[in-house]
């Protein structure tokens, strides 16, 4: 058989085994994704929500959470789509589930589930200032795992540049709540934190892809952030020293004031406005100066040539 | 800091102007302010426009580089001024030099009047330049304006590149609002700087018709004789009053 002949026959074949599933489902999670890789759109449940079907393969698949089944967080759900969801839940998780249902009003399991696998890191969460809102405030703003991570099906590892809490992309991720009006102005916020840190060195640095330029939570903490009024935050009152000091060893009272979320003080600020008058006093001079002088420069050029010819 | 040749008639072709230790001090000059000023902009302008400073600072090796490469060339501008001032009072301490009204830098009236005569020359009310001596009012400017940026940019870049040095000595009142100042005197007066050299100092020196593409003298310290008499006419009368004399006579 010739060489070309060969590549006929193994060219289709090697085609069609790309429109099969791929592999690394179990049997499971494939049945669920025949439907739900190729369903598009969104479905209203009775309560009003709006619940995405469609679920990307090949980034689920390049997820953290790739090799888990459906059911492993879908627990009330079976492989089985014409039963409606029903299997038993464990107490742990549905005790989670209770605390987090004023904000997970579709499916409190679901956004509980996550604690089986990361039962330390949920507890934390819960106890922080943005799970508190939630458990104890009874909020449905509070933030809980996929605000910041995204949904569970495309959650990368954190120091991937496409990970929603990456050093490119925590700060933005902070900002979809700190920097709305609505919820600032719910939680009486400070409004300029996002504005002061970007302005800041850390901001710019972190911009530019500084390598340690610390980001929201390299001072504030992450899952077990507090409010910055709890004697237990990482920003207060003395705790700056240890803060500022893991990155800054030595740092005192008199450097802790350099980098804050505070608003420019008058002095600095009048100051400022001083030095901006002044610069725009010598440009305006410098200007002047300079287009006059290649004026008269033009203008001599062309007279001294007349006057030599005289 | 000039040299004085009274005792011969014949009058040399050029001069030396600035000598090796003025030249190599405007070279640490400009080759820091040079490297300063492009990772200091990238840095000052780190959100806009569109990431146009990010390729910026990548070309300077990223972030991390830049900000070292801005911190060695802080310390070495600083380094190389401190020179240049101890340089000065060595030579006026040991009488190399002395100050004259004709050849100093030292901002005098004249300088005020020299200016009125230059913009009247400008805009053709006069047909008179104005007379300079061995430093124009633009000049002098120039050179003190490093002075300025010198105490400025230099001491609160230096509170900003060592930051737990400096909070050891400021005082507790200040520093809830000493550290935004710095920042701030640091960045505006950065741009003073840049936008000062880039019209004025780039005109002069570079663009003029009469020396473009560059006043050769920071390479070579040497001004033509007849280039002084043109530009600085006092100096030369004081270099050479024999000569002087001789052309007045005539």
């Amino acid at each position: 058989m010739s060489y070309k002949k060969v590549l006929f026959i193994v060219a289709p074949l090697l085609f069609l085994s790309l429109m099969f599933p791929q592999k690394g489902f179990s049997e499971d999670t494939a049945n669920c994704l025949a439907c739900h890789s190729a369903m598009k759109g969104k479905v209203q449940t009775p309560s009003g929500a709006l619940i995405e079907l469609n679920l990307d393969i090949d980034k689920f698949q390049a997820s953290v959470h790739g090799s888990l089944s459906c059911t492993e967080c879908h627990i009330k759900f079976s492989d089985d789509p014409h039963t409606a969801p029903g299997a038993p839940v464990s107490t742990f998780v549905l005790a989670i589930s209770s605390k987090i249902s004023s904000k997970h009003l579709v499916d409190p399991i679901a956004a509980a589930a996550c604690s089986d696998c990361h039962e330390e890191i949920y507890r934390k969460v819960l106890d922080s200032v943005h799970g508190s809102n939630i458990t104890v405030k009874k909020q449905k703003d509070g933030a809980l795992c996929l605000d910041c991570h995204g949904s569970p099906h495309y959650i990368t590892k954190a120091d991937k540049s496409e990970s929603m809490v990456s050093r490119e992309n925590q700060v933005e991720t902070c900002g979809n709540c700190h920097e709305e009006k609505i919820i600032i102005e719910k939680y009486k916020l400070q409004e300029n934190v996002m504005k002061s840190f970007k302005e800041s060195f850390h901001g710019r640095k972190l911009y530019l892809g500084h390598t340690k330029a610390p980001t929201c939570s390299s001072c504030h903490g992450a899952h077990d952030i507090k409010s910055k009024t709890d004697p237990a935050s990482p920003i207060f009152g003395k705790n700056k020293l240890v803060t500022c000091g893991n990155c800054h060893p030595g740092a005192n009272e008199r450097f802790i004031p350099a980098i804050t979320h505070a608003h420019t003080h008058p002095i600095a600020h009048y100051t400022e406005k001083g030095l901006i008058l002044l610069t725009l006093g010598t440009f305006a001079f410098i200007i002047l100066h300079v287009l006059l002088d290649a004026f008269s420069e033009i203008r001599d050029a062309i007279f001294r040539k007349r006057r030599e010819e005289e | 800091m000039s040299q004085t040749n009274t005792t011969t008639d014949a009058i040399p072709h050029e001069i030396e102007r600035f000598n090796i230790i003025f030249r190599l001090q405007h070279i640490i000059l400009f080759t820091t302010f040079l490297l300063l000023s492009f990772t200091g902009w990238g840095l000052k302008y780190a959100h806009e426009p569109h990431g146009a400073s990010s390729i910026l600072i990548r070309m300077w090796g990223g972030a991390d580089m830049a900000g070292l490469i801005h911190k060695i060339a802080g310390v070495g501008m600083l380094l190389d001024f401190i020179w240049h001032v101890f340089y000065m009072l060595y030579l006026l301490a040991t009488k190399q030099t002395e100050i004259k009204a004709r050849t100093t830098v030292i901002p005098l009236p004249k300088d005020a009047f020299d200016a009125l005569q230059n913009f009247k020359y400008f805009l053709g009310i006069s047909n008179e330049k104005p007379r300079f001596g061995r430093y124009t009012y633009l000049q002098k400017f120039d050179y003190w304006a490093v002075f300025w940026g010198m105490v400025i940019i230099g001491f609160s870049g230096f509170a900003l590149a060592f930051p737990m040095v400096v909070s050891n000595i400021i005082p507790q009142f200040a520093a809830g609002w000493i550290w935004d100042t710095f920042a701030l005197m640091h960045s505006d007066e950065a741009l003073l700087a840049i936008v000062f050299i880039l019209f004025i100092h780039f005109y002069n020196e570079h663009l003029k018709s009469e020396v473009f593409p560059m006043n050769w003298v920071w390479l070579t310290g040497k001004i033509s004789t007849e280039t002084l008499k043109h530009h600085h006419p006092l100096e030369y009368e004081l270099m050479f009053p024999d000569q002087d004399k001789k052309e007045k006579g005539e």
